[in-house]
């Protein structure tokens, strides 16, 4: 099901003119690195926040109010230009390893962050101000952490379309 | 009159190993990337500070200071992962134009943050008025992107 909606991007107009365009994955894949650069480094700091490892002077609900809009504006272009660049070379990504780890690892953070601000969240008055926040909290940020590490590595990876496990290569996705 | 070093950069035993073995680009790639991520919120969380923005409510200099480790550490992260990558294709960079840029480009925002930006991030707000630190972050948020797209461009264009 994946495949053939993947072959059918691939054969859209639009896919075609942004894959034959000369500019355009080098435009998309800059503007990729570069709001990469605000939202992960944003989260990283709204992380280590939380993991009680840096700006553990800042109260919790103002870290939140001053570095979300920013870690948005940042999360917006990253994933504009991604889907574009997935949407321009479907059958590229299709049986890339590392896209589809990446994918999985969103996943997980999207996961986690749900489960802070639907949860974990409700309490920040009680602890807002303490230099290391509740055992709970500082997983979530020490979660985040670890799998954004690994969207950026497995994101650098998708590079390398050959240095995958050999199970991967022989489900002959390509 | 660079190139006799570059030569000789190409011709180190470091090069050699990056070129003929599979992992160690890679993961020097991915090191170098991760602290990318963590210079970035390093520079952009004073830099939008500095704009008035993010984190408002912190005093500045505090806010500063507490992320300098991090801008450092990172900065040392980068330029240790950076030579191998260098030295590596020592050649691809002495002839792309994209290489020189972002040097230029780090050199001069080194020198911007070493110097202009951290003293006027340590001085008392009250004596900057409105504009002057928002002119010193746009200079620093547009050197640090300047930079990033020059590294992306060395690979994408040569």
């Amino acid at each position: 099901m994946i495949r053939s909606l993947f072959e059918w991007v691939d054969v859209l107009p639009t896919s075609i003119a942004w894959r034959e365009s000369l500019n355009g994955y080098p435009l998309l894949l800059t503007a990729h690195v570069v709001s990469m650069g605000l939202v992960a480094g944003i989260i990283i700091f709204w992380d280590m926040r939380l993991a009680g490892i840096a700006l553990k002077w800042v109260p919790v609900s103002k870290a939140k109010a001053g570095l979300f809009p920013w870690m948005t504006v940042g999360a917006v272009i990253n994933v504009v230009t991604g889907v574009v660049m997935v949407f321009s070379q479907p059958m590229r990504y299709y049986p890339n390893f590392w896209f589809w780890l990446k994918m999985g690892m969103l996943a997980v953070v999207v996961v986690n962050a749900a489960y802070f601000h639907l949860s974990i969240e409700n309490t920040v008055e009680e602890w807002e101000n303490d230099p290391v926040a509740p055992f709970k909290a500082r997983m979530a940020g020490y979660v985040s952490l670890a799998f954004w590490a690994g969207i950026i590595v497995t994101g650098r990876m998708t590079a390398y379309s050959g240095l995958v496990p050999q199970w991967w290569i022989d489900l002959g996705l390509g | 009159m660079l190139l006799p070093f570059f030569e000789w950069m190409g011709g180190l035993r470091l090069s050699a190993f990056f070129l003929e073995s599979i992992w160690p680009t890679p993961i020097i790639q991915n090191i170098h990337l991760m602290a990318v991520a963590v210079f970035a919120g390093s520079v952009l969380v004073v830099d939008i500070r500095m704009l008035g923005r993010g984190l408002r409510e912190t005093p500045l200099a505090q806010l500063a200071r507490s992320v300098e480790p991090w801008l450092i550490g990172s900065f040392v992260v980068l330029v240790i992962s950076g030579i191998p990558q260098m030295t590596s294709t020592a050649l691809k960079q002495y002839y792309s134009p994209f290489f020189w840029w972002k040097m230029q480009a780090v050199l001069i925002g080194v020198i911007w943050t070493v110097t202009v930006r951290r003293r006027i991030a340590m001085r008392p707000e009250a004596e900057l008025g409105p504009v002057l630190p928002k002119v010193v972050a746009v200079v620093s948020i547009a050197l640090w992107t300047s930079v990033t797209i020059g590294a992306r461009l060395i690979g994408l264009m040569g």
